[in-house]
């Protein structure tokens, strides 16, 4: 269970390389025993805001508190946090066993010790009997398990894991995205993880940090990033969407294309300016004459579970997830109910 | 066919190449001092050289001034490997465009200079200036054997080594050198090889010690003694047995 | 303890042993022997006697490099051919000589173009009038070959050998007959390598030293020689600096003119 003590906290951090900031006044709490991962597409500042956590980087402004206390002083090789490098970052002239054995062996822990909690680690990664094999030897899936097992063997309170996955293939990284998590569940340790794919960040986070230009865009358990992304910039990267540029009449209603739609939201300034966002899968394909909208299908690609479907009205192409297919060129009506209707204030005006 | 007309051609280049040390080697053997005769076979040159005590004393310069030159090279030049890794990109450049510097201006430029400056400070031209120079020539290719190997490395090992509670020293020592050491190796080889083989540099910074090249330059002016044949054939032999070595090692690849 | 500390030992050692020297040198070329701020020796170099030496190490150097691609040009392009790319010691052998002492080699080459040496031995046999060689521009020229053709192989060969195989099966596709492959494709594709090698022969070939003086019979000074004179014979400190500067200089801006010819450092051989 998550415990609601902060593990670590991250206020006001800042960090800039030449001229391009890379952090920019980052406030963050990661809860003990969370799964949290930061996401974001590659130069949002993700890897840097681990890179500081583990001790690699620094912050020029703000700090960083591990139980409480700063921890800008203290050397990555002194923090309780042990990291999961992007490419493995295995040391090719050890084997497998005395990779694994790596950290225990500095600590001058007795022998017989360091195999038995590296035998341990061994099965939990399901990599028994690769002992005495060099780590050149293994293949991407294996070399990743180790690398995990090498970290994980030194039991730090925090699990850095920089895009690990992103060197396999999709199956494979489906599969270990679960073990990862189930891992992670049963061990009970905090794991950051840093990914660029979103899938991967819903399927495991129990919380999701999103990122764009060095600031966090929204923090929220995956369910309610993809229901209720803050902004369009969220809502385009979790997921695919339709984002129209409206006005917000009134309360619960919106205009698009000149013409006005009731949805759920309230709070905004009347004829403010905002972004409309709708899921592909909110679009309802209806008869032409009862549809709030009318277009002509212009596309269709079969997907697996669903079509994709570009249908074309008067001011925007929608793209549209349906089961059903509807052949290219007919003319067809769209509807969108209420509720799946999403206003975003526009960017930067938070 | 063609293939026949193109191994000719190879052949010819290797007859070019090698027949003037076929000779040498031939002449080494050869009983008569004539170079034109065949007088029968004789060790008697590889005897009289081992009886030219100024043979022998520049025998044991080049191997020493070699040996030495060859340790400090390595140890300064993995050192600047591992630091230039690790610097960001303009001082990095700067310090690798000074390192090109011995390796593209003339040898007899570098001697030169050298020479102006040991003695401009007072510096006797002997052993240690001759070592002094050797260490600079070598250590960029020391450098270059490394920064490469380096470069092939995961760029996070030093902080996954961190990471797992190593100090910094500790990282270099037991995850940073064993990881290039092949590089390492290749660059002691390659320097050892050029210290042996070095003529001009020497001859400008040493004026009390000589060293195997420099006697070869003397004795060639004052005309030729087959003694300095079998002299050649052996060095012949060793650098050749260095580089069956090096290139074992794949490092000729790795060099060019 | 930061990492970039390691290089600080070689950094200072480069300051003392390369930068320094070469302010030396600067220094010396640029004074007189009172000490006194001096252009007199560097426009001693502008005399006829060392006008024409350099001119001549300049035309035989080039001559020498000129011979060097042609000889060295199709061994290469053999060597990385289908037809022998496999034999790797064919290659070795090749470059083997490259790490010979040059002394060495010009020793042995003395042998055979000796008065009296092997070649008009054979001569002689074959019942020929024997040649003189030693002490002739040709003689020079074979030595200066002699020792820099491998220096020329090894860079092309390197740069043929990266190439990607499949782009010269992409312009037989194409419809380029192989003398078309050859001239559109694989020769530009080589450049790198031609302008590395051009490097690796010339510069040396200029101030090549030693070769004249054992081949030539010191009947053809070259401007290493002359260097070496005024530093080791003549004590004219100040005049062989000034010819060191020059020599600097000359090399500089043929680098930086062959570095624009290929800007990447594709060829580079080190």
């Amino acid at each position: 269970m998550i415990e609601d003590t902060h593990l670590i906290e991250l206020k006001g951090v800042s960090r800039t390389f030449g001229t391009t900031q890379a952090l920019k006044d980052i406030n963050l709490y990661i809860r003990k025993r969370e799964f949290v991962t930061l996401l974001g597409p590659s130069g949002c500042g993700k890897t840097t805001m681990l890179r500081i956590i583990g001790g690699f980087e620094y912050a020029d402004e703000g700090q960083v508190l591990f139980e409480g206390k700063d921890i800008a002083n203290v050397p990555p090789y002194k923090r309780r946090i042990n990291t999961v490098f992007q490419k493995y970052a295995l040391f090719t002239h050890l084997n497998v066993y005395d990779n694994i054995a790596f950290g225990l062996t500095l600590k001058k822990m007795p022998k017989d010790e360091i195999a038995r909690r590296v035998g341990r680690m061994l099965r939990l990664v399901k990599m028994e009997g690769y002992e005495k094999r060099g780590v050149d030897s293994l293949s991407g899936g294996q070399q990743q398990r180790i690398a995990i097992a090498r970290a994980l063997v030194n039991e730090p309170e925090v699990l850095l894991l920089d895009e690990p996955l992103g060197a396999l293939d999709l199956k494979l990284r489906r599969e270990m995205q679960l073990e990862l998590k189930s891992m992670q569940q049963q061990l009970g340790i905090t794991f950051i993880y840093v990914t660029h794919d979103q899938e991967e960040a819903l399927t495991m986070s129990d919380t999701v940090v999103v990122m764009n230009h060095g600031c966090i865009q929204q923090i929220g358990d995956p369910k309610r990033i993809y229901d209720e992304p803050k902004n369009a910039f969220v809502a385009d990267f979790i997921g695919e969407s339709n984002i129209i540029s409206g006005v917000m009449i009134r309360d619960e209603l919106c205009e698009m294309f000149g013409q006005e739609f009731p949805c759920v939201d309230e709070g905004f300034a009347p004829n403010e300016p905002v972004d409309i966002v709708v899921r592909p899968e909110d679009v309802m394909v209806v008869g032409e004459d009862v549809g709030q909208l009318t277009g002509e299908v212009a596309s269709v690609i079969f997907k697996g579970v669903h079509y994709e479907m570009m249908i074309r009205t008067e001011a925007f192409a929608w793209k549209v997830h349906s089961t059903t297919m509807q052949p290219v060129g007919t003319r067809v009506g769209l509807t969108i109910v209420p509720f799946n209707i999403h206003i975003m204030h526009k960017a930067g005006g938070q | 066919m063609r293939k026949t007309l193109r191994g000719v051609y190879l052949g010819l280049i290797l007859f070019f190449l090698y027949s003037p040390i076929a000779v040498m080697i031939v002449l080494s053997f050869n009983a008569s001092r004539s170079r034109a005769k065949w007088g029968g076979f004789t060790f008697d040159w590889y005897v009289r050289l081992t009886q030219r005590s100024d043979i022998l004393q520049a025998l044991w310069v080049t191997l020493t001034v070699a040996v030495i030159a060859t340790v400090l090279a390595t140890i300064i030049g993995t050192g600047a490997a591992i630091g230039i890794q690790a610097m960001k990109k303009r001082p990095a450049s700067l310090i690798l465009k000074v390192s090109y510097l011995p390796m593209t201006m003339p040898d007899i430029v570098t001697g030169v200079s050298l020479m102006l400056m040991f003695v401009f400070v007072n510096v006797p031209l002997g052993y240690w200036t001759m070592v002094m120079a050797h260490i600079t020539f070598d250590t960029p290719y020391v450098l270059f054997s490394v920064l490469p190997k380096l470069r092939q490395t995961d760029s996070n090992l030093y902080e996954a080594a961190l990471d797992l509670g190593c100090t910094p020293m500790q990282a270099v020592r037991k995850v940073i050198l064993p990881e290039i050491m092949p590089g390492v190796i290749t660059g002691a080889l390659l320097s050892f090889t050029m210290s042996l083989d070095d003529f001009i540099i020497s001859y400008f910074t040493s004026y009390t010690d000589k060293n195997l090249s420099m006697v070869i330059y003397s004795a060639a002016r004052k005309g030729i003694e087959p003694s300095i044949y079998a002299l050649s054939t052996i060095m012949f032999l060793v650098v050749l047995a260095l580089l069956i070595v090096i290139n074992k090692r794949g490092a000729l690849e790795n060099v060019s | 303890m930061k990492r970039s500390w390691f290089a600080y030992p070689y950094s200072l050692w480069m300051v003392i042993f390369t930068i320094a020297p070469m302010i030396f040198v600067v220094y010396f070329a640029l004074t007189d022997t009172s000490g006194a701020l001096s252009l007199s020796n560097m426009a001693a170099v502008g005399q006829e006697t060392y006008l024409k030496i350099l001119w001549r190490s300049l035309y035989l150097a080039l001559i020498c490099t000129v011979i060097c691609l042609l000889l060295g040009y199709p061994a290469a392009y053999f060597l990385a051919s289908k037809d022998f790319n496999k034999n790797q010691t064919l290659f070795v052998l090749i470059l083997l000589p490259m790490w010979m002492n040059f002394l060495l080699r010009t020793y042995a080459m003395m042998s055979l173009m000796e008065n009296q040496g092997i070649i008009n031995t054979l001569l002689k046999a074959m019942g020929l009038e024997p040649v003189r060689m030693i002490g002739t521009e040709g003689a020079v020229l074979v030595g200066m070959v002699y020792n820099f053709l491998p220096f020329m192989v090894l860079p092309v060969h390197t740069s043929l050998k990266k190439m990607d195989q499949r782009v010269i099966e992409a312009a037989e596709d194409l419809g380029a007959n192989p003398a078309q492959v050859f001239r559109r494709v694989t020769l530009p594709l080589s450049m790198p390598g031609v302008i590395s090698g051009v490097t690796m022969v010339f510069m040396p070939a200029v101030t090549t030293f030693a070769i004249s003086r054992l081949l030539g019979s010191g009947n053809f000074m070259m401007f290493g020689d002359l260097i070496d004179k005024q530093f080791l014979e003549l004590n004219n400190w100040h005049f062989g600096s000034s010819l060191s500067l020059i020599m600097m200089a000359l090399i500089i801006i043929s680098i930086s003119l062959l570095n624009k010819a290929d800007p990447k450092g594709e060829g580079s051989a080190i």
